[in-house]
């Protein structure tokens, strides 16, 4: 009697084609990679000097009430070195710190002698610390110098030193630009080129004359005042 | 926004893949798995070159504030959504970069399960690559939200980024049904 065999099911390669499909996944994605580069070459992002500095939008206020701001709405990309050009100066304080609640006085004065060709933006940010609590009131006690309980932790607003600060404050208390500025604590600023380029951090001291601090960089970089 | 020609490719690009998907319904046994296979790697390389082609976008934008290679005007247009700088990103990687790698992913189980159907893997590569296809759907649906309802001056729609959604729907469906024929034995 004649047996009947089954037939065999399909068998699989004998090599193990998943290294050749990853190899070839790999060259697809690296050939893509290339194209974007070739259209649109990367752009470094970041706090350090010589990079392109975050973008970021927020609410703010300029005295009048709080508005949309977008960074990048000051930029002007067509700027080049030499041309006149609007700089930008990003100043970073927690209204609770006692060193930005003194600083407030050697910003006024920078402002008032550099604003024809520097815009100033104070962002303002609640840092995790004890004592620290901010609110809208008080970032507005805080540029305008008015009464307010609670600016340097338990000092009043209007106490401040310096003049009104006339210049736009934005409201990042909950520290969504923080990362992308790194930033190492309050105060802090850094110059911005016209064209969105860090031109200056104090971070990177061995970038500066000995000593630089903000003022010195105006006067080297921006110059004229 | 006019349909410009890196659009058009796309769209043509998701209707070759749809197509394939649709003959591969009709046809039995293994030549349907493997068209249906095709489809899914079609999704994957129009995702994958999508993907590219916003994180171009975004550069482009980064670099000069603007870009030719979309719109930046109007309802539908990529400069409000790709260029917006709270919400182009994922922890600070561009969504473009994360759709190159997520369709990288894709494309390497469905070619895998292209040049060997027969393997010992096959039916956890089909399982795989359904769950890979799952687990883009939320953060297409989050991408969604937020062009509708967060960037600004929203609603806006941005067409490429539609696209590689588009994709990984295609290749989710397409996913499924690989799965559902290796299941139940109309693999080859």
């Amino acid at each position: 009697m004649a047996r009947r065999r089954r037939a065999a099911a399909p068998k699989g390669r004998d090599d193990d084609v998943r290294l050749i499909a990853a190899l070839v996944t790999f060259g697809v994605t690296s050939m893509i990679l290339m194209a974007v580069m070739l259209l649109a070459p990367i752009v470094k992002v970041g706090p350090s000097e010589g990079e392109l500095a975050p973008d970021f939008s927020a609410q703010a206020y300029n005295g009048g009430g709080w508005e949309d701001f977008r960074l990048s709405e000051l930029f002007d990309k067509g700027w080049e070195s030499g041309d006149e050009g609007n700089w930008i100066v990003v100043q970073y304080i927690d209204t609770d710190c006692p060193y930005c609640w003194s600083e407030g006085e050697l910003m006024g004065q920078l402002h008032s002698q550099w604003n024809q060709k520097v815009t100033f933006v104070t962002v303002v940010v609640e840092l995790e610390i004890q004592g620290h609590s901010s609110s809208r009131e008080e970032v507005e006690a805080f540029r305008d110098k008015t009464s307010f309980d609670g600016c340097k932790t338990n000092s009043n607003c209007a106490d401040r030193p310096g003049n009104t600060h006339s210049w736009t404050y934005v409201d990042d208390l909950n520290l969504r630009t923080s990362g992308d500025w790194e930033l190492p604590g309050t105060p802090f600023s850094a110059l911005l080129q016209p064209d969105v380029i860090v031109a200056w951090n104090p971070q990177q001291l061995g970038n500066h004359p000995d000593g630089e601090e903000m003022e010195g960089a105006l006067q080297r970089l921006v110059g004229g005042s | 926004m006019a349909l410009d020609i890196p659009l058009i490719v796309f769209i043509v690009g998701l209707a070759i893949a749809s197509t394939l998907a649709v003959q591969a319904r009709s046809k039995e046994g293994e030549d349907g798995t493997r068209t249906m296979l095709d489809s899914g790697l079609a999704f994957s390389v129009v995702g994958l070159i999508s993907s590219g082609w916003t994180y171009a976008i975004h550069n482009s934008i980064l670099e000069s504030g603007e870009t030719t290679m979309c719109a930046s005007k109007g309802l539908v247009q990529c400069g409000s959504v790709i260029g917006d700088p709270e919400w182009n990103n994922l922890f600070g990687i561009p969504w473009g970069i994360t759709g190159l790698l997520s369709f990288s992913l894709l494309f390497f189980l469905f070619l895998s399960l292209r040049m060997d159907m027969h393997a010992k893997w096959a039916e956890s590569f089909t399982t795989y690559s359904l769950l890979a296809g799952l687990a883009g759907v939320p953060f297409v649906a989050f991408l969604i939200f937020v062009e509708l309802t967060q960037v600004e001056g929203a609603p806006h729609i941005c067409p490429f980024c539609t696209v590689a959604h588009l994709s990984l729907v295609g290749f989710l469906i397409v996913a499924y049904i690989v799965r559902e024929r290796k299941q139940n034995d109309m693999w080859a």
